[in-house]
């Protein structure tokens, strides 16, 4: 089975470790491809880190995605703008109506933790429908429980497998990712599948989250390189 | 006064056990004894899992089976709670001043099939 990582952090954006240490890593743990995440800038970084990683690519023979996350509604419409100059787009969850409208663009690949910063779980069966419909992956992120400890880690587990809950009901695809900053911070694709399990998936579910869905979104991302794609749901037949 | 044995419980009966095989993955190739593991260990999952939770893994860490030098070691648990064991290891990411990572090499029902693949 291959398993994916698709929300990186390199040195590029937040993260403290470089491209390679990072590609190496997780070569090393066992996975088949992995995404870099960053922040929009401008163009010229995306082409910069396009170079540097199909050099990666080769040396290691991982998949290498790139992928850019919007934090506000503003750069998201302008990130869904230049849709074909990247691999995924990522949206970071927490504000309830960036949540929202994430959920409505069938532009958009992946919601990263809608609970993060919260009180509730940042999602509802409203959420969850318009997701399903739109295949916005709905993620599970490891270092948001890594990184917290007692009443905070146990409030983030329970919003999380609420999250899971109604994903399960309404058929929401998930995916799960380390959300690493670090190359310290990767983890094993088995106690990625683990932690899954805890929060509330069955074993092929979450088998699911790490290897099925990636392997969609990476579908997708073909048919947008291809020159007849134009938007979703509408390309050039001959 | 020497104890007297108990009578072996019929196989059906038994708990049925997995044991899981890790390496870790240390900062600027530190070695670690068992001791360090051991409470390592036994403190995240009593963190995370808390006494009661502890208990319902019959979590063993096998002190025979921790070969020092390449950073391998063997964990014993019950079988339905292997997922609860191999996340409690994901949320070790340091040990002393070394940040580490588990790499769980395989999970097995019998011992002797992953000492003789992964231990020489």
């Amino acid at each position: 089975m291959n398993f994916y990582d698709f929300h990186i952090h390199s040195s590029f954006s937040e993260g403290e470790s470089t491209v390679e240490e990072i590609a190496q890593r997780a070569k090393f743990l066992g996975f088949k491809g992995i995404c870099f995440v960053q922040y929009f800038k401008d163009r010229s970084q995306i082409s910069h880190l396009k170079e540097k990683i199909s050099k990666i690519s080769k040396e290691t023979n991982l998949e290498i995605f790139i992928g850019l996350e919007a934090k506000n509604p503003e750069e998201l419409n302008r990130l869904i703008d230049m849709r074909r100059d990247y691999d995924i787009l990522l949206v970071q969850g927490s504000d309830i109506d960036l949540n929202r409208k994430a959920v409505q663009a069938k532009e958009v690949d992946i919601l990263t933790h809608p609970e993060f910063n919260r009180k509730d779980h940042g999602f509802n069966h409203v959420m969850a429908r318009l997701s399903s419909s739109n295949k916005v992956a709905i993620e599970i992120n490891f270092r948001e429980i890594l990184l917290s400890s007692k009443n905070r880690r146990s409030m983030i587990m329970h919003n999380i497998s609420e999250n899971v809950k109604l994903c399960k009901k309404f058929r929401v695809p998930i995916i799960i990712c380390s959300g690493a900053v670090s190359y310290w911070q990767l983890k094993d694709p088995k106690i990625l599948l683990s932690m899954g399990c805890i929060l509330g998936l069955d074993l092929n579910e979450a088998k699911k989250a790490l290897s099925e869905t990636p392997e969609k979104i990476i579908k997708m991302i073909k048919e947008r390189h291809d020159s007849k794609w134009i938007r979703p749901g509408v390309k050039v037949i001959e | 006064m020497k104890q007297k044995k108990l009578k072996i419980l019929l196989p059906t009966m038994r708990e049925k056990y997995r044991y899981v095989i890790f390496q870790i993955i240390s900062e600027e190739g530190e070695e670690f004894s068992y001791s360090d593991l051991e409470s390592a260990i036994w403190n995240t999952m009593l963190d995370f899992l808390g006494e009661y939770g502890v208990s319902k893994t019959s979590f063993f860490l096998l002190k025979d089976c921790w070969d020092q030098k390449n950073q391998i070691g063997i964990l014993r648990c019950n079988h339905k709670s292997v997922q609860v064991v191999a996340a409690s290891l994901g949320l070790i990411d340091r040990l002393g001043d070394n940040r580490i990572t588990f790499k769980i090499l395989k999970i097995s029902g019998t011992i002797k099939s992953i000492k003789g693949k992964f231990m020489r």
